[in-house]
């Protein structure tokens, strides 16, 4: 019998301890540590990942990305339809949504600003929706989005940031004479679609977001989202100082914690280390020009490029750089990109094989060349110190160019450089914007390399408008064969986001795209 | 009134230096590599995106015409728009400078509080072991840098002890002056050992003079020997390596700013070099050069107010 009621006892402890770990709490304010502050908060004209990151707690999309970031789920639309011959979208607004100040978010709200979104006058980010032609309303709960051609990439489109729902009245009651002035105006009191509402900006320190009274979304415990009261968005450079705030409990939560102390701080007790996955590569650029500077350029042979690649130990690199949090590339696109294929990682390191290319391409006994560095940048100088070492044993010479990013640019959109450190982010869960950058040579001739490749231009073409799913994905995994087996990059690795949280923090989700939601974020108390 | 005239002679000797600072910010940030429309769009920009925004910014004039733009808008109070921020750039700077200012002041009031007594006591007690002390301390300060000291004060007293938190700006004028005072501190350290050591070896040699030695002869009390006599005359050369010790105050004050997260102008200098904020550091740098300017004139005035001779 006692062994009986202790059982029992034990049995109703685990399940209320289960289920409190299960509830979500409300209210609270949410403090968290960023590296640097946002710029300008319009979804349309803005340039830099400081905005687009918290732009999706301010506005909502038809559509939000799933919580992998590879897939759309319901937004500010509860329906979408794409016509079967792919030129046009249909999509049925949910039910009574309405603005943070009270007004009904309408069909032609939506009209009005995917076509703002998508005005190629209007900021850099309209490439992402250029195939929308009109948009017209249909009754007051349905929308349509006729399309220039097909576009597969469209669903996920109405996912990114630019396509966010902004009050059509309200921005055009904004003082200023053009759109650009009224955006100004806008964003500084900007009116919400999304969870929370801008509440205070003291620039460059920090911003206060609160809790969207009229958000739509509903929370586990069946009442409005988000959760959360409050976010305090600080702004704090110094990565020590923002880890030391974190360690205090002056933090909730930190984001760009510095590799190295990743480890660090998954060993203290208080906070919980997480690494979200995301569509960050490093890798370096090459120029495969024939001739750069009147000389002819190695370079150029593609076995080579090949020779290089496998002479690099990239898991040195990511033991040395990352210490240990990246990991090895297994296409030009990151696994988190929709569509990425290939499982093996590029290029394992192979001396004997790299030393065979060399012999093969006529430059046995090597050749001088150099790298653009990003001076003071430490991961750089680590990553180009490995490689002249590792290229070395090829006779391959590097001289490291450290430069500031304004000499790199110009360089680089010159083509007058010889090779480069790189870095890319994805802005839109699709593989084309990384694809359009890294091989279609007509966009900027394969991240100024000068890399061409006939089929691989064509074949992206093609994807571009290719709306059978299957077809789609083949022609990705033949660019990806091309690119990576010819291309003009040596791969080097991924890395995750690396956000620091005190362990009461539940609920927050980066997707590999970086932004920071904060919808179903709760605070233990 | 030597003084008064002496005073109106050091303004108007700021002119020239004023229209110099203008030239020289306009053509040292032309010079450097870079354009602000592909720092704004970055790697990704296509060149169509590229010319369109530098010509909107009128980058695509002749440089003189530009210059003169420049100069028009400067004298009418429009420094022009951030590139990044998009607010006009005399709103940041009013936004961002007092902060600035706020640290300096704290920083040099502390300066004094430490170096003054400090400076005394090693003076008066030289060559004992309280004066090798104080000079040992401050010789440790002055050795290290901003950075480094600034972690250590975080780590001690704002990570472990956790008396003052660890950076940031508070919303009212007290909570402020809490928030500021561990990075005025860091700052105060290097100014406090170099006018320590300053004030130090001047009221050495102060105290050997003969009218020092006359004012004890006459029967006059220490105290009054030490403030009227020793204090104001030794106080001369450090005053003025204080005024010029403001200008370096101001770029200790960006690693300062940075490391406990500080909103001040030198965190929007940073910020606006690296995303080539053109308007933004060119606003930036005439309100600073300004500033020096109008220290080093008051710097003057304190001199010549203090040692009449200096003014006629």
């Amino acid at each position: 019998m006692k062994t009986i009621a202790k059982a029992a006892l034990a049995a109703a402890f685990l399940l209320s301890t289960s289920l409190s770990a299960l509830a979500v709490e409300r209210g609270g304010t949410l403090t968290y540590g960023r590296y640097a502050d946002s710029l300008f908060l319009d979804p349309v004209l803005n340039d830099a990942n400081v905005d687009i990151w918290v732009l999706s707690n301010l506005y909502d999309t038809l559509l939000l990305p799933t919580d992998d970031g590879k897939g759309v789920q319901a937004g500010l639309a509860t329906a979408w339809k794409m016509a079967d011959d792919g030129l046009s979208v249909t999509l049925t607004l949910r039910d009574g949504i309405k603005f943070s100040d009270g007004s009904p978010i309408t069909p032609q709200d939506v009209g009005w600003s995917l076509k703002r979104a998508a005005d190629p006058k209007n900021g850099i980010w309209n490439f992402l929706i250029s195939s929308i032609d009109d948009v017209t309303p249909q009754g007051d709960k349905t929308v349509v989005i006729k399309l220039k051609h097909t576009d597969p990439a469209i669903l996920a489109a109405l996912t990114v940031f630019n396509t966010a729902i902004l009050p059509q009245k309200a921005f055009e009651a904004s003082p200023g004479a053009t759109d650009a002035d009224k955006a100004k105006a806008f964003a500084e009191h900007p009116i919400s679609s999304g969870p929370f509402v801008l509440k205070s900006w003291d620039r460059g320190s920090d911003m206060k977001l609160v809790r969207n009274p009229n958000y739509w979304g509903v929370g586990e415990d069946g009442k409005p989202l988000p959760y959360l009261d409050t976010i305090d968005f600080q702004v704090i450079p110094d990565d020590a100082t923002r880890i030391l705030k974190l360690n205090s409990g002056e933090l909730d939560g930190a984001e760009f914690i510095p590799y190295s102390r990743v480890d660090e701080l998954k060993s203290a007790d208080n906070l919980n280390m997480q690494l979200f996955p995301s569509t960050r590569v490093q890798y370096i650029t090459l120029n495969v020009r024939p001739q750069l500077g009147g000389k002819d350029n190695p370079l150029s042979n593609p076995k080579v490029r090949q020779a290089m690649n496998y002479a690099v130990n990239k898991d040195a690199i990511i033991q040395i750089v990352t210490h240990g949090v990246g990991s090895p590339m297994t296409s030009f696109m990151s696994s988190a990109t929709p569509l990425h294929s290939g499982d093996k990682p590029l290029y394992p390191y192979d001396l004997d094989k790299a030393k065979a290319l060399m012999k093969d391409a006529g430059v046995e006994k090597g050749f001088s060349t150099s790298l653009l560095v990003l001076a003071g940048n430490q991961d750089e100088i680590g990553i180009a110190t490995a490689l002249q070492q590792m290229w070395a044993p090829l006779g391959i010479k590097l001289e490291l160019q450290q430069v500031d990013n304004a000499s790199r640019t110009q360089q680089y959109r010159d083509g007058t450089f010889t090779m480069r450190e790189a870095a890319w982010t994805d802005d839109i869960a699709d593989p084309n914007e990384i694809t359009s950058y890294f091989v279609y040579s007509p966009n900027i001739q394969a991240l100024h390399s000068g890399w061409k490749n006939d089929e691989a231009d064509k074949l992206f073409e093609a994807s571009q408008k290719e709306i059978d799913v299957k077809k789609r994905a083949e022609e990705y995994a033949r660019i990806q064969e091309i690119y990576n087996a010819d291309g003009p990059i040596v791969p080097l690795y991924q890395t995750p986001y690396p956000v620091a949280l005190n362990k009461k923090v539940n609920g927050f989700l980066q997707i590999p795209l970086g932004n920071n939601i904060f919808t179903k974020t709760w605070l233990a108390k | 009134m030597p003084l008064f005239s002496y005073v109106v002679r050091r303004i108007l000797q700021m002119i020239p230096t004023v229209v110099f600072i203008l030239v020289i910010t306009f053509v040292l940030i032309r010079l450097l590599p870079g354009d602000p429309a592909s720092a704004m769009l970055g790697d990704r920009a296509l060149d169509a995106d590229v010319i369109r925004i530098n010509a909107s910014l009128g980058l695509d004039k002749p440089i003189i015409v530009q210059f003169f733009y420049f100069v028009e808008r400067v004298f009418t109070g429009d420094l022009g728009n951030s590139i990044t921020l998009k607010l006009p750039v005399m709103t940041l700077i009013l936004q961002r400078l007092p902060v600035t200012l706020m640290l300096i002041t704290m920083a040099a009031v502390i300066a004094l509080l430490l170096a003054v007594p400090l400076a005394f006591v090693a003076a008066l007690k030289r060559e004992q072991a309280s004066d090798a002390a104080i000079r040992g301390v401050f010789q440790v300060g002055l050795s290290m840098p901003v950075f480094y000291i600034g972690i250590l004060l975080l780590t001690l007293f704002a990570a472990h002890l956790k008396w003052f938190p660890v950076g940031g700006f508070g919303d009212t004028f007290g909570s402020k002056l809490y928030h500021l005072f561990l990075p005025a501190l860091t700052l105060a350290v290097s100014l406090a050992a170099i006018l320590m050591r300053n004030l130090r070896a001047a009221i050495i040699g102060v105290i050997n003079a003969e009218y020092v030695d006359f004012a004890r002869a006459k029967g006059l009390r220490t105290r009054i020997i030490l403030f009227r006599h020793v204090l104001r005359n030794a106080l001369i050369s450090t005053i003025t390596l204080f005024g010029l010790q403001i200008g370096s105050l101001l770029g200790g004050g960006v690693i300062t700013e940075t490391v406990f997260a500080v909103p001040g102008a030198g965190r929007l200098m940073i910020d606006s070099i690296y995303g080539r904020d053109y308007p933004v550091l060119q606003g930036l740098t005439i309100a600073l050069a300004i500033l020096v300017s109008l220290t080093f004139l008051v710097t003057d005035i304190v001199q010549a107010w203090l040692d009449p001779r200096i003014a006629r």
